[in-house]
């Protein structure tokens, strides 16, 4: 038994879906407090990238940046959360506020339209051509060189996007749990009519909850650019196709199972792509996904919904 | 302009009269009376009259193009009626429609083409297809005993990508290894060189000849689905997506609707995409994914999803629209004319509509000459030639000459902030920053979204994307859907 | 609003009818005048490999102009956007622009599965196509006999790849990947085919073009493998493998084909077979590059001047087409099967066999490090 070889797949696979879980987060969160499927958080994601690697321009480039490493990483996601939140404020006064007594079906659209209208506006204003981050530049590639103990090897850029995305999920959590904004959303999210009567100002925790969503994509774009490099106008789709099935197999609406929904879709893609075929990867982790839909339908830890009559 | 605000159900009051105000409403003017008189036609004579009219567009222009444009919106059409069983009456949110559409274009493939030697003809391959599609709506239909709403979507979602993976990597497939590897779907290459769809005896082979039996399935498709919803069956879907609960108290066999609806609505896929493969004469599998599965669900949510008039109609408002787009002079027309005509609908008093269309063509001359005064090199550029509308909005909004690409691109965001703002203000402020915003969208449009070739092919989805999110907020049932109201 | 929205719908109607319907009066003479005259082109404009053919389109278009200059003709393009290689749209365009009477030639399209579902189209309108990046050697079996193609077919590639990889680099192991498009898929397959019979170990793998991560494909190299090969369409996909190679400390030595020729792809002693030579060492090319690049920009690869190539192909056939004032398709078709360019920007001359095949077309090997490009093969 290869136990690099094993050891390797987990590496990549939590590496993964790591990234997959901070876009399930923010899928969950919406759907948690609107019932929506915000199909183009994708494409926030996407823009995240975008504006990461901007500042990463601005301040020289990967290969001689004029600021120390560690504070344009650090101003690398703030721009990028900072960036998204406002977007992704702007996309619910705009594109669902309007939806909020429509038709379940109506906002859906209204969500390809944003990201139709995000994707096509991004190769419009930074053309077709693949951007990168090249941070295997950065430190001259030592955030690269990975680190061993024993049959790990992990090199220091994933450590850090695994640990960052880490901190942010104990961040929500205890925001969530802990703070009254954070009881206000889980009211909303439980019940929207009583939370109303209770005084809670609904259309501010909304509001609140796609801002802390973008954020979320925002963040996972930087880290998804320092580690995979690859920024283009695309990138949002198959990336928030993963991570809203992250989030549903988890159990949307569940904060933790978004955080497990994608792990183990990382998982299960690098072990199939390791173990199985690299050709049929994707088929085989759908495979997956269904089966355990199947098995527990809403979700690895969702909540069994009890419809009031 | 007003807030948008949602129509509100009126509670107690009497259905009839209800219904009578808003007819009562319709019957004044020229337009209602006419509108009275449309309404007492009887469903199956409009239909009739419709068909009639789109079976005269071949003899109306043998321009291959337009034709090839008509039947792929046929097709369209075919498919938003098929996930009009599926989502808009049984209420089934199917993502993974467009795999039964490419299982049936891959079947008539297989049975029809020199890929494993076999030959059948349309009346021997459709019934097959359509039942092997069906099958497999069963199946897939299956899923939705155990899950709800938008579990089931996900798990439609896989199924689609799962089919994409099966036929981009289907030419070396070996069950378990066990089997010889053989090329099930030609792989990346697809399988190009289908036979004509030949039925009983006749082969089709021309665009005209593909147009009428597009024209022929879809009419026969509406016949039956129009049956369909006033059958028990059709009723049963209707209150198996209004409250799936109280339909299954009700007794109703809540979980065989589903399935039926799942069937249904893969079997016209399937019969659709067999229709496909012989017009386009080759299958391929990046063409059955999920950009294929938004604009289906576009058409039918912007037509109006449960409404078989909604599906056909969403499908031939975004297939033309599309296409015409494509042309920049035609974009620019409908461009600057869906601006003219909205301001026309919402600018009340026609003084205010004169004051702001007066302004707006003197604050360009000005801009254009103060600016022209200050950096002489910034207006000097004509712009890109085209007809003479085009010529005549170039001489009144600037053409940078250096810059022009960065200048467009701070200008584009800039607009969409202002546009954005423009909808929260409120009046007189309102009508004033109209201006300046409507020469901003001029100057973006021309200098950046039609600017170059690949700019013209973007914009066309950006105004998409666009057109969507501002038809939903203004109609969120879609064009001839009717107001629902959803109860929790 | 209900009453303005269907007023807009009809005006938007009657608009569209009218302006489509100009169309149908296009002169369907045999004989049309050469001025201002419309070249086709297509090319996947937008969608996800975009940067291609925004690239054949900027190429294309400096090609027209340039023609245009030193000839002394006015003629433009008429362009259609395959939106990513999508082989319905493809035969859509090769409709709309066969359609459109005044065409009477295209540059493109770009893929091989696109020329597959194109090819019936300009077959029945007798319309000439040139495509600049089509590789697939089943084009030019006959089936097509309107097709043209100015650069080499896979199988040539692919099998010239191999042996070099079993002869010259000595190569025992040999780990394969494609990218699941026709144009991966085609040369891994042969490649893999003739290393097998050379006795050469290959281990073949294959990755989407939009995965994200390629860790554990890269895990699954082996330490004794000598030689990865990546015919590649995407650059940048290739960059982050070698990346991740190194990151898993993988000494194999990087083969990649035409996709990887490109400023996005910098492992250093990398091997690279292109269906050109390096536009930019040949003499006589700084020109053409110079002025191209203060018009469009440094950024790019070997899409590009195929693209310029085929498009001066074309031109030519349609100029001498239009000797006697008058063109048509049959006569471009004609022309281009006699036209021969002694010298091109890729260092080869054109012309076309029987079969619509450049019989000059050569590939090329060339090793990398850093910016000093050596051909060895």
């Amino acid at each position: 038994m290869d136990w690099e070889f094993f050891v390797q797949q987990i590496v990549n696979g939590v590496t993964l879906g790591s990234v997959y879980a901070l876009i399930a987060l923010g899928y969950t969160l919406v759907y948690g407090i609107l019932k929506l499927l915000n199909f183009a958080h994708g494409d926030v994601f996407m823009i995240g990238a975008f504006i990461g690697y901007g500042v990463l321009i601005l301040f020289g480039g990967s290969v001689s940046p004029n600021i120390p490493i560690p504070l344009l990483i650090v101003l690398m996601f703030l721009a990028a959360m900072i960036g998204c939140s406002i977007l992704g404020m702007t996309i619910e006064r705009f594109a669902y506020r309007p939806l909020r007594n429509a038709p379940r079906i109506a906002p859906l659209i209204s969500a390809l339209g944003v990201s139709f209208f995000l994707q096509n506006s991004a190769l419009l204003l930074f053309s077709p051509n693949f951007r990168s981050y090249d941070s295997f530049s950065l430190y001259e590639g030592r955030l690269f060189l990975p680190l061993s103990a024993g049959p790990l090897h992990i090199s220091p850029i994933r450590i850090l996007v695994i640990t960052s995305a880490l901190g942010l999920m104990i961040v929500l959590t205890l925001f969530v749990g802990r703070t009254q904004l954070g009881r206000a959303m889980r009211a909303t999210s439980h019940d929207r009519e009583a939370a109303t009567m209770m005084g809670i100002n609904v259309d501010r925790v909304i509001v609140v909850t796609f801002l802390i969503s973008a954020a979320l994509a925002g963040a996972a774009g930087v880290m998804s650019g320092l580690v995979f490099q690859r920024v283009f106008h695309t990138m949002g789709f198959f990336a928030g196709l993963k991570g809203f099935a992250a989030a549903v197999v988890g159990g949307i609406g569940s904060i933790p199972g978004a955080m497990v929904g994608g792990l183990v879709i990382g998982l299960a893609e690098s072990f199939s792509i390791a173990y199985v075929s690299s050709t049929f990867a994707d088929l085989i982790v759908f495979a997956i996904l269904i089966v355990v839909m199947l098995v527990r339908p809403t979700g690895l830890l969702g909540k069994a919904d009890i419809k009031k009559v | 302009m007003s807030k948008i605000e949602p129509e509100q159900p009126r509670i107690g009051v009497d259905e009839w009269v209800a219904t009578e105000d808003v007819l009562r409403e319709r019957r004044r003017g020229v337009l209602g009376h006419l509108r009275y008189a449309f309404d007492r036609v009887p469903d199956g004579a409009r239909f009739g009259v419709f068909i009639l009219l789109v079976a005269l567009i071949p003899l109306l222009t043998s321009d291959e193009y337009i034709l090839r444009v008509a039947v792929d919106t046929l097709i369209f059409a075919l498919l938003a009626l098929g996930l009009n069983v599926v989502v808009g009456w049984a209420g089934l949110l199917d993502l993974g429609y467009v795999a039964f559409f490419g299982i049936g274009a891959y079947g008539y493939a297989l049975l029809s083409s020199d890929h494993f030697g076999i030959h059948l003809e349309a009346q021997f391959s459709v019934p097959i297809i359509v039942a092997g599609t069906a099958l497999v709506g069963f199946l897939l239909g299956l899923t939705s005993w155990r899950l709800l709403g938008d579990y089931l979507a996900i798990v439609t979602l896989f199924f689609l990508q799962a089919f994409v993976v099966v036929t981009t990597n289907g030419n070396s497939i070996s069950f378990l290894g066990l089997t010889p590897t053989t090329d099930f779907t030609g792989g990346p290459n697809g399988i190009p060189g289908l036979d004509p769809f030949t039925i009983f005896g006749l082969q089709i082979d021309t665009i005209q000849g593909y147009f009428y039996l597009g024209l022929a399935t879809m009419a026969l498709v509406v016949v039956m689905l129009y049956l369909a919803v006033r059958s028990r069956t059709g009723r049963a879907w209707h209150a198996l997506r209004e409250d799936s609960l109280a339909a299954e108290v009700m007794s109703m066999p809540v979980n065989r609707l589903k399935l039926l609806a799942f069937m249904f609505g893969a079997g016209i896929a399937g019969l659709t995409g067999s229709i496909q493969a012989a017009l386009v004469g080759g299958v391929f599998p990046g063409s059955y994914d999920v950009p294929l599965l938004i604009t289906i669900y576009a058409m039918l949510i912007l037509g109006g999803s449960g409404s078989l008039a909604g599906a056909v109609l969403g499908a031939i408002t975004i297939n033309v629209s599309l296409e015409v787009l494509r042309d920049p002079n035609h974009a620019r027309w409908l461009f600057y004319s869906v601006i003219l005509i909205t301001l026309v609908a919402k600018l009340r008093p026609w003084w205010k509509l004169a004051a702001v269309l007066g302004s707006l063509v003197g604050f360009g001359y000005a801009v254009n000459s103060i600016i022209g005064a200050l950096w002489p090199s910034a207006t000097e550029n004509e712009g890109a030639g085209g007809d003479a509308i085009a010529r005549g909005v170039q001489s009144w909004v600037i053409h940078p000459a250096q810059h022009a690409t960065e200048i467009g691109n701070y200008g584009f965001v800039a607009l969409i902030a202002l546009v954005l703002l423009l909808t929260v203000m409120k009046d007189p402020w309102q009508t004033v920053a109209l201006v300046p915003t409507l020469y901003l969208a001029a100057f973006v449009w021309e200098n950046l979204l039609m600017a170059t070739i690949e700019a013209q092919a973007a914009t066309r989805f950006i105004l998409l994307g666009a057109l969507l999110v501002v038809l939903m907020a203004v109609r969120p049932n879609g064009l001839v859907g009717q107001t629902r109201v959803e109860v929790a | 609003m209900k009453k303005t929205i269907g007023l807009a719908l009809i005006v938007a109607t009657a608009a569209m009818a009218a302006t489509l319907g100009g169309r149908t009066t296009d002169s369907a003479a045999a004989g049309v005048p050469c001025d201002g005259l419309p070249m086709g082109f297509m090319a996947p404009i937008t969608g996800f490999v975009s940067f291609i053919g925004t690239e054949q389109l900027h190429w294309a278009q400096y090609s027209l102009d340039k023609f245009n200059q030193e000839n002394g003709t006015t003629f433009t393009l008429s362009q259609f956007d395959t939106d990513g290689l999508d082989p319905a749209l493809a035969q859509l365009g090769a409709t709309k622009l066969s359609a459109d009477k005044t065409v009477f030639g295209t540059v493109g399209p770009a893929g091989s599965q696109e020329v597959a579902a194109a090819g019936p189209a300009f077959k029945k309108s007798g319309m000439a196509f040139v495509t600049m990046s089509a590789t697939a050697a089943a084009l030019t079996s006959g089936k097509y006999p309107t097709f043209f193609r100015v650069v080499g077919s896979d199988n040539q590639q692919a099998t010239g790849d191999a042996l070099f990889m079993a002869k010259k680099l000595k190569a025992k192991k040999v780990f394969i990947v494609d990218d699941q498009e026709s144009y991966s898929t085609g040369i891994a397959d042969v490649a893999g085919k003739v290393l097998r019979t050379v006795g050469v170990q290959v281990q073949r793998e294959s990755v989407s073009q939009k995965a994200t991560d390629f860790s554990s494909l890269v895990s699954k190299i082996s330490s004794d493998t000598d030689v990865v090969f990546l015919p590649w369409q995407v650059a940048a996909n290739g960059q982050l493998f070698y990346q991740q190679m190194v990151e898993q400390g993988k000494k194999a030595k990087i083969f990649g084909s035409d996709g990887l020729d490109s400023g996005d792809f910098t492992a250093p002693g990398r091997y690279i077979s292109t269906f050109a030579r390096d536009i930019r060492g040949l003499p006589g090319t700084a020109k053409v590059i110079r002025e191209y690049e203060r018009r469009y920009g440094k950024n790019w690869g070997s899409f590009g001047p195929p693209t310029y190539v085929a498009a001066q192909a074309m031109l030519t056939a349609m100029k001498k087409a239009c000797k006697d004032k008058k063109s048509s398709r049959a006569e471009v078709l004609r022309n281009l099967r006699t036209t021969r360019l002694p010298n091109t920007i890729l260092g080869l001359p054109v012309q076309f066999d029987a079969k619509g095949q450049n019989k000059f077309a050569k590939f090329y090997v060339y090793r990398v490090t850093g910016s000093k490009k050596t051909l060895v093969g």
